[in-house]
């Protein structure tokens, strides 16, 4: 028998889950396991009056572990993490069991066999506690300076950012001078401002910086080290290193625009040019007539979605939508309109997607006279070239599948963006891509710019097709993120790492091989070489526990005694 | 297969206006008449420079009763009656040779 003393308590969620398990029965079962003292129901676990009801019956009664039976840690681990503390517990000897999303909510229609699967999971919640120890948090001490990786228009924002609340910035870019793809642009909407003028707004700031370090022509060749002392070797084009260390890093490595092959829609016929190839084209005309190629332009044929929202999901293919390129084409619409008038424009599409404020934009070409035309997906327009000029022929649905031919001066391909191609950067920094080719978010909503990998984010157009005003947005959130990380001094990281048993290990290296962020090395120790867990670095996955033939290696929290004796309660009566 | 014809759209009226319609239907949907394929797709023939198709529309064109239910409700504000009327001066001019 065990001298454990452990507290479980049992919630009801005000009907969620008491009104398909019969939490009365459950607590006459879980009440008999080895180690429970005590066992309680309650409406409403998470209520302030239980939480206090709780921790009188962990003092009184001098619990060593606790178990709350209630919805998802998602929602509550922490809540309960809390109670532990201010009983005066350490809190990793509290465990959740979620009997509301993976019992009571699942199995409505049969209130006998939920509950009692509501009692094996309590069971091994209660094993897995028994088997467990009190854990502290890792603390990690951080380096005030951050290194920014691409001094597009995000990675400048950044840059500027973090200086002003004190934080040190190396700024690493790959070509000779600042300002990303950005610099080339013309005006922008909604200020009308050029993109030229806004980098160099921007610059103007970062050069005068005393705390913002440029480092142009220059590629990250090696990191080690993990969150809060990165230690970064950055390489010119002339082979000079530099050494770096860094708390933390943020990827703001941009994209790439989308080529297409020759003969997509056309490509390749003269007169069929690419979005930016025609804002290079009206930038150059002069006032009053847009010409190419020594013509006048008079009717020009826009294509939609090249390059975007193909069919497929394989990897490669541009399934996405890019975001940027209907606003950016009907804004280019009307600067044509500007520069010449008559000039009749139409809008070969998709879907429109000017959403937000730049509806005022799509709303402002329709009135100019841009006609749009609706073709089907499976359907795409044709591009041919005859007696000199462009024919382009569509079915539209908006008057009911009428087939059009429209004689075009230009036709311009609105094309999207694509990831540019960053596989030394991937390999240094060991960073998960998408299928897309863009850098992964942990959560494309609640957790946007940071990785997998702690203190490495990513800012702007790297991690997805984005326009200017939402690359900048994102960059803040990367700044918010890092100097939150950085300015206490240290991050407290949870200390479900894996721990190497020096007795049974007998280095082989399987388990460094199977780790994926090269966070196992070799150490001496008492004589003979074993493994050694780089705590700051691993993330508990446990992708090494089953490399082990010897079982030398556990993950805290995780381990081979606890998950044993989970299975053993789960499956207690059956086997 | 019917082909954009620039000349034709500049030679309409440039009273006529449509170029604030977003193909809601909502005319569609009032016409007390239940003309088809009056106003929506039609003005958009016209905008597109589909001559024949406004010459095939005659008849719907003339059956309009002008009665402005389409144009009261018009969330864009389309001057739908006018462009009527002006459509019927083109066809008035362009086949008949009235009113040159």
């Amino acid at each position: 028998m065990t001298d454990r003393r452990i507290g479980a308590f049992i919630c009801g969620c005000g009907g969620n889950i008491s009104d398909y398990v019969d939490i009365e029965k459950v607590r006459d079962e879980v009440e008999k396991e080895p180690g429970v003292v005590v066992a309680r129901t309650a409406m409403f676990t998470c209520s302030d009056a239980t939480q206090r009801e709780i921790i009188d019956i962990i003092r009184e009664q001098e619990l060593d572990g606790i178990v709350v039976a209630s919805c998802s840690p998602k929602l509550h681990l922490n809540t309960f993490r809390a109670m532990a503390r201010r009983a005066g517990l350490n809190q990793y000897v509290y465990n959740q069991v979620n009997i509301r999303e993976q019992c009571s909510w699942t199995h409505t229609h049969d209130m006998e066999h939920a509950t009692d699967k509501a009692i094996r999971l309590i069971r091994a919640g209660i094993a897995r506690t028994l088997m467990g120890h009190p854990l502290e948090m890792i603390r990690v001490k951080t380096i005030p300076r951050v290194l920014i990786i691409g001094a597009g228009i995000s990675g400048l924002q950044a840059a500027r950012l973090l200086s002003t609340m004190g934080i040190e910035v190396h700024l690493v870019e790959s070509a000779p001078e600042v300002g990303g793809q950005v610099a080339s642009w013309g005006p922008l909407f909604p200020s009308g401002r050029s993109g030229k003028e806004l980098v160099q707004t921007l610059t103007s700031m970062i050069e005068k910086d005393d705390r913002i370090h440029i480092h142009t022509s220059s590629q990250v060749v090696e990191k080690t080290g993990n969150v809060g002392e990165f230690d970064i070797s950055i390489q010119s084009s002339d082979g000079k290193r530099t050494s770096i260390k860094a708390g933390a890093i943020i990827v703001a490595t941009g994209f790439q625009r989308y080529k297409p092959p020759q003969g997509e829609f056309g490509y390749g016929l003269p007169g069929v040019l690419t979005l930016d190839e025609f804002r290079d084209v009206l930038d150059n005309s002069d006032s009053g007539s847009i010409r190419y190629n020594g013509r006048d332009i008079k009717n020009i044929s826009y294509i939609y979605c090249v390059g975007s929202r193909q069919g497929s999901n394989d990897e490669g293919s541009h399934s996405y939508c890019s975001r940027y390129c209907c606003t950016a084409a009907v804004h280019t619409a009307l600067l044509a309109g500007e520069k010449q008038n008559p000039l009749h424009q139409y809008h070969l599409f998709r879907d429109m997607r000017t959403y937000g404020k730049q509806e005022l934009l799509y709303e402002e070409a329709l009135q100019k006279g841009s006609l749009f035309l609706k073709f089907p997906d499976e359907e795409p327009p044709s591009v041919k070239a005859s007696n000199g000029h462009l024919e382009v022929a569509l079915k539209d649905q908006l008057t009911g599948g009428e087939e059009i031919n429209i004689g075009s001066d230009l036709v311009v391909l609105v094309t999207g963006m694509e990831a540019r191609p960053n596989r030394e950067l991937i390999d240094v920094l060991k960073l998960p891509v998408g299928k897309d080719g863009f850098f992964n978010e942990i959560h494309c909503k609640l957790r946007p710019v940071e990785t997998v990998m702690d203190g490495i984010l990513i800012a702007g157009s790297a991690q997805g097709p984005k326009n200017v005003h939402e690359s900048t947005i994102s960059s803040m959130a990367a700044v918010a993120k890092s100097a939150g990380l950085l300015m206490k001094g240290y991050v407290d990281l949870e200390p479900f790492v894996a721990v190497v048993d020096p007795d049974l290990c007998e280095w082989c290296d399987d388990c460094s091989n199977a780790c994926p962020y090269d966070a196992i090395g070799k150490i001496e120790k008492g004589g003979k070489a074993i493994a050694q867990v780089t705590t700051a670095i691993c993330k508990g996955c446990g992708t090494c526990v089953p490399a082990c033939e010897k079982l030398a290696i556990n993950v805290e929290g995780y381990t081979h005694k606890q998950i044993t004796n989970m299975i053993d309660a789960l499956a207690k009566e059956v086997v | 297969m019917t082909t954009v014809n620039t000349v034709f759209i500049e030679s309409i009226d440039p009273r006529f206006d449509a170029a604030a319609c977003m193909n809601c239907g909502v005319c569609t949907a009032l016409c007390p008449l239940e003309i088809i394929p009056l106003p929506r797709m039609l003005f958009r023939e016209v905008m597109l420079g589909l001559e024949d198709k406004i010459i095939e529309n005659e008849d719907t064109i003339y059956s309009c009763l002008l009665c402005k239910m389409c144009e009261a409700n018009c969330p864009a504000g389309v001057p739908i009656a006018e462009n009527i009327r002006l459509l019927r001066n083109y066809i008035n001019s362009a086949l008949y040779g009235l009113g040159r």
